[in-house]
């Protein structure tokens, strides 16, 4: 039986009515066309589907949508801010950060959702925090170096 | 995969009452869900009604002169950063939070859910069973309280009845002079325990006064081992002692064959964590008392 649910997107107020076994994930992607979240494993190990669920980054592939009632969810596509690129979007272009780009929208998020509650982690930390996100073009230096560029305060 | 599991309803119970009521009505057909990262891993297939307890405000850490409440619902990274776990004894339990899975699941996987689930591997059950943890279980009559470890029947199996749920868990206070430890072998930082390991040690005028060592992933479900304990009564943390309770602690394991390891290093890595895990507690139980 479908469900009525209301939440926020990206700072919008969105209705819709979800099945019991519909994930978050393909309630963003199927419903309200936001692919920027991706499905990798399917079992919330490698991050793709990261989302920002009321400040939090989550596995979107393991929340049911009509568990959401309620809730804000930030994807990578709701993170700009006055027109520009998020500095950590930024930092992944300067930093050469992105081969192919699946896991990056998660890999953002997954930064993002830890820096705005905590602006100060070393480096070990971050790695740390990052562990679940993983990049099959292994091009994890450069996705830590340019997290860590934000981090130590250089300008984007 | 998966394409089996069809719930027909999503249940969000506002009291405990509703939440018994709809486990009752539903019986095995329910499933509850709280952060659902093990059960939209699983999917079962008769699972034709979810029961989000998420609505019942049971992600509450709080201490009481009766010891430590941890609501069902806490999430991990909740319970790592909890003011109330920062120091020993308990700092175990933070610690053990911390080595389940990685950042983001920690958001939501909570510890209700990752005793419930039973799988032998889990790491909060083994951290908690070693401070004498009970658990407190909300049915349709009354609620009751049994210890941890009397909760698990064997894998994925509880000794919850029909229309019952796990509610909250209760920490007692633990003596003075208390340290402990918990240690975990995986094949990966994010995969689940090879083999795991708590220790709590007592002490009392530098003797082992009392302790509980408790195994994990190495028999159908969490295990104390009773022998190793005994061998620890009233003696001094020698590496003899040591040497041969850590022994007795590697008897007691029935462990399996898998793909992620022999039972034979299963074994012998028991005797090794048991090891590392008494010296650690043992030092931070001096640490306390120093």
């Amino acid at each position: 039986m479908r469900q009525r649910i209301i939440f926020r997107v990206n700072g919008e107020m969105r209705e819709a009515y979800v099945e019991p076994k519909t994930t978050l994930l393909e309630l963003i992607r199927e419903d309200l066309g936001l692919t920027g979240a991706k499905e990798g494993c399917g079992k919330g190990e490698c991050g793709a589907c990261t989302v920002i669920l009321d400040g939090d980054a989550v596995p979107s592939c393991l929340v049911l949508a009509a568990g959401i009632e309620g809730k804000h969810i930030i994807t990578i596509e709701g993170i700009m801010e006055n027109g520009k690129l998020h500095p950590l979007q930024e930092a992944f272009v300067r930093y050469h950060a992105s081969q192919c780009g699946f896991c990056i929208p998660g890999m953002i998020l997954t930064a993002k959702a830890y820096l705005d509650k905590h602006p100060n982690p070393s480096e070990a930390e971050i790695k740390n925090i990052m562990m679940g996100n993983l990049c099959r073009c292994t091009g994890y230096e450069k996705i830590i170096e340019a997290i860590m560029a934000v981090v130590n305060g250089e300008e984007f | 995969m998966g394409y089996k599991f069809k719930p027909e309803l999503y249940l969000r119970p506002k009291s405990i009452k509703e939440t018994t009521n709809a486990l009752m009505k539903y019986g095995k057909a329910a499933k509850i869900i709280a952060g659902g990262t093990d059960l939209l891993v699983d999917k079962p297939e008769e699972t034709r009604v979810l029961v989000d307890i998420t609505g019942l405000n049971l992600g509450y850490i709080e201490g009481t002169e009766q010891g430590l409440h941890i609501g069902a619902t806490a999430t991990f990274n909740k319970i790592h950063d909890s003011p109330f776990l920062i120091q020993q004894p308990y700092r175990m339990i933070a610690e053990a939070a911390w080595e389940v899975g990685h950042y983001n699941l920690r958001n939501i996987a909570t510890v209700g859910g990752n005793i419930c689930n039973a799988v032998p591997s889990a790491d909060a059950p083994v951290a908690l069973i070693a401070l004498d943890t009970e658990v407190v279980i909300s049915g349709p009559e009354v609620e009751r309280n049994v210890p941890l470890l009397r909760l698990f029947r064997y894998v994925r199996e509880t000794s919850l009845n029909s229309g019952e749920f796990l509610k909250e868990l209760v920490i007692p206070p633990q003596p003075r002079n208390t340290g402990t430890s918990f240690q975990k072998i995986g094949r990966t930082k994010i995969d689940i325990a090879l083999i795991n390991v708590a220790c709590r040690l007592s002490l009392k005028k530098g003797a082992v006064h009392d302790s509980r060592i408790v195994l994990g992933a190495v028999a159908p479900t969490p295990l104390r081992a009773y022998e190793a304990e005994k061998g620890l009564k009233d003696e001094k943390v020698t590496p003899e002692i040591v040497e041969k309770v850590a022994g007795f602690a590697a008897e007691a394991t029935r462990p399996i064959d898998d793909v992620r390891s022999s039972a034979e290093y299963r074994r012998e890595m028991t005797r090794v964590l048991t090891r590392r895990a008494i010296l650690d507690a043992y030092e931070k139980a001096l640490g306390v008392s120093g």
